[in-house]
């Protein structure tokens, strides 16, 4: 557990002391809530509603495909991947370390998007803010998850930047389809819909698991 | 020699990229308070020699064994070694001091800020402890990257030309480190350029070419004259 604090907290402090990787992800998912908002006007409140959970996780799943991008970027200078792959710890605990930072770092930019969100689209986001951040966090555990696996997975790659979409995409599709379906619920009538939450929750633990186990030989040269 | 004198045994150690052979058969021991010194050109096959040796790659057939921890128990060998590699495995965002404290959470150091202050302080940091280690010159930052190997104090150092950009007095200081470590009874394992300080430092050399030995001064120590020779025979001067 040491490892997984550890991990955390220096990718935390060094995130504070540089904030590239914060401000890019959350420069990035703004654009992309503008961009959506002259793409897809909304005519009125009810088709607002309407578009809102789909084009919310757009820019949510963006916004993590830069960050997971560069989580593992900062590890590639001075070979530090190898310093963590040299910790004598099961090598799940430094998945675990280096996807809990991927969640903070996200769910701040989360939070940040879905305030510029609501004020673009003119949907009420605060009526349901706390379901809401339930649904986002498990939504966002599942992307954190296999984006960590396979974010160490591409930073060895020579076209990283493109291999990570590329591996990453087709996997969060079983995340963003009950996250959507969970989030349209919450917005359509205010109460939270528990057949995507549970799916979510054992999609969580699946891809936990799996990534997990995986990270002892994704670290091997 | 007895095997659990050794603190490092290879026995027909081989490591395979493909159709590239970068190891192929080696076998050694080094005993508990000795240096072994690698030698070779680029390319023979040390950095992987050694890399195999901390557990940060599978060897393609043979076995490495660290105390009593064989290859298989990945985990243990790793923190039986302290490996100082060609990068520092440093952050630069980070401050020496907090470099050291992370390295030393990751071991499961106990009480990890003392063992960082007394790192810094035998390597001549103290006063640059709470300075980003990305302001660091090469030679100060290679001191770090060595207190950061010994963070753990490790019973097997694997030195990977460590006095690369080292000047005159860092360079002496870390030769005599290296030797008081083998005399506190560690193995250490030493891939240097420098047939002189390969002669100076080990208890026995190694001459890689190609991924196999060209020359072994054991039993005897080596001798700068005796490893010119061999570099001279093997086709590398």
């Amino acid at each position: 557990m040491s490892v997984v604090l550890a991990i955390l907290w220096k990718d935390l402090v060094t995130e504070w002391r540089s904030r590239d990787r914060v401000v890019a992800m959350a420069v990035f998912s703004f654009l992309v809530v503008l961009v959506l908002h002259f793409a897809l006007p909304a005519r009125d409140a009810a088709e607002a509603r309407r578009l809102a959970p789909g084009l919310l996780w757009v820019a949510y799943v963006f916004a993590a495909l830069l960050g997971l991008n560069r989580a593992f970027a900062l590890e590639l200078e001075n070979e530090a991947l190898s310093g963590l792959a040299l910790a004598p710890a099961d090598r799940g605990w430094v998945f675990l370390g280096k996807a809990a930072a991927n969640f903070v770092i996200l769910g701040a930019v989360q939070a940040a998007t879905a305030v510029v969100f609501a004020l673009f689209f003119a949907v009420d986001l605060w009526a349901v803010a706390a379901p809401l951040a339930g649904v986002v966090a498990l939504g966002s555990l599942g992307v954190c998850a296999v984006g960590t696996l396979f974010g160490a997975v591409a930073v060895r790659t020579r076209y990283r930047e493109v291999m990570l979409p590329l591996l990453l995409l087709p996997l969060l599709v079983p995340v963003l389809l009950p996250a959507v379906d969970a989030t349209a619920g919450l917005l359509e009538t205010g109460t939270l819909r528990w057949p995507p939450v549970q799916l979510l929750l054992v999609i969580d633990a699946v891809f936990g698991i799996v990534s997990f186990v995986s990270f002892e030989y994704v670290l091997d040269e | 020699m007895s095997e659990a004198a050794c603190a490092v045994a290879v026995e027909g150690l081989e490591k395979r990229f493909g159709p590239v052979v970068a190891l192929a058969g080696l076998d050694f021991a080094v005993p508990a308070g000795s240096v072994l010194a690698v030698l070779g050109p680029n390319g023979a096959g040390k950095s992987t020699l050694l890399r195999l040796l901390a557990g940060l790659a599978r060897p393609s057939a043979g076995q490495v064994r660290i105390g009593a921890a064989q290859d298989g128990d990945r985990r243990r060998v790793r923190g039986r070694v302290g490996y100082v590699g060609h990068a520092t495995f440093l952050y630069p965002n980070l401050t020496a001091r907090e470099n050291l404290l992370f390295a030393a959470r990751l071991y499961g150091v106990a009480e990890p800020g003392r063992r960082a202050d007394a790192l810094l302080d035998e390597q001549g940091l103290e006063a640059l402890s709470a300075r980003p280690a990305g302001s660091f010159s090469r030679g100060q930052a290679q001191r770090l990257a060595i207190a950061r190997g010994l963070v753990h104090d490790p019973p097997v150092v694997l030195l990977d030309e460590p006095f690369t950009g080292l000047d005159p007095t860092s360079a002496d200081r870390l030769a005599a480190r290296v030797r008081a470590l083998a005399t506190a009874g560690r193995a250490v394992v030493l891939v240097t350029h420098d047939l002189a300080q390969a002669a100076a430092l080990g208890d026995r050399a190694l001459l890689l070419v190609r991924g196999r030995v060209a020359f072994d001064s054991a039993p005897a120590a080596p001798s700068a004259a005796a490893l010119e020779a061999a570099w001279r025979a093997a086709g590398t001067a």
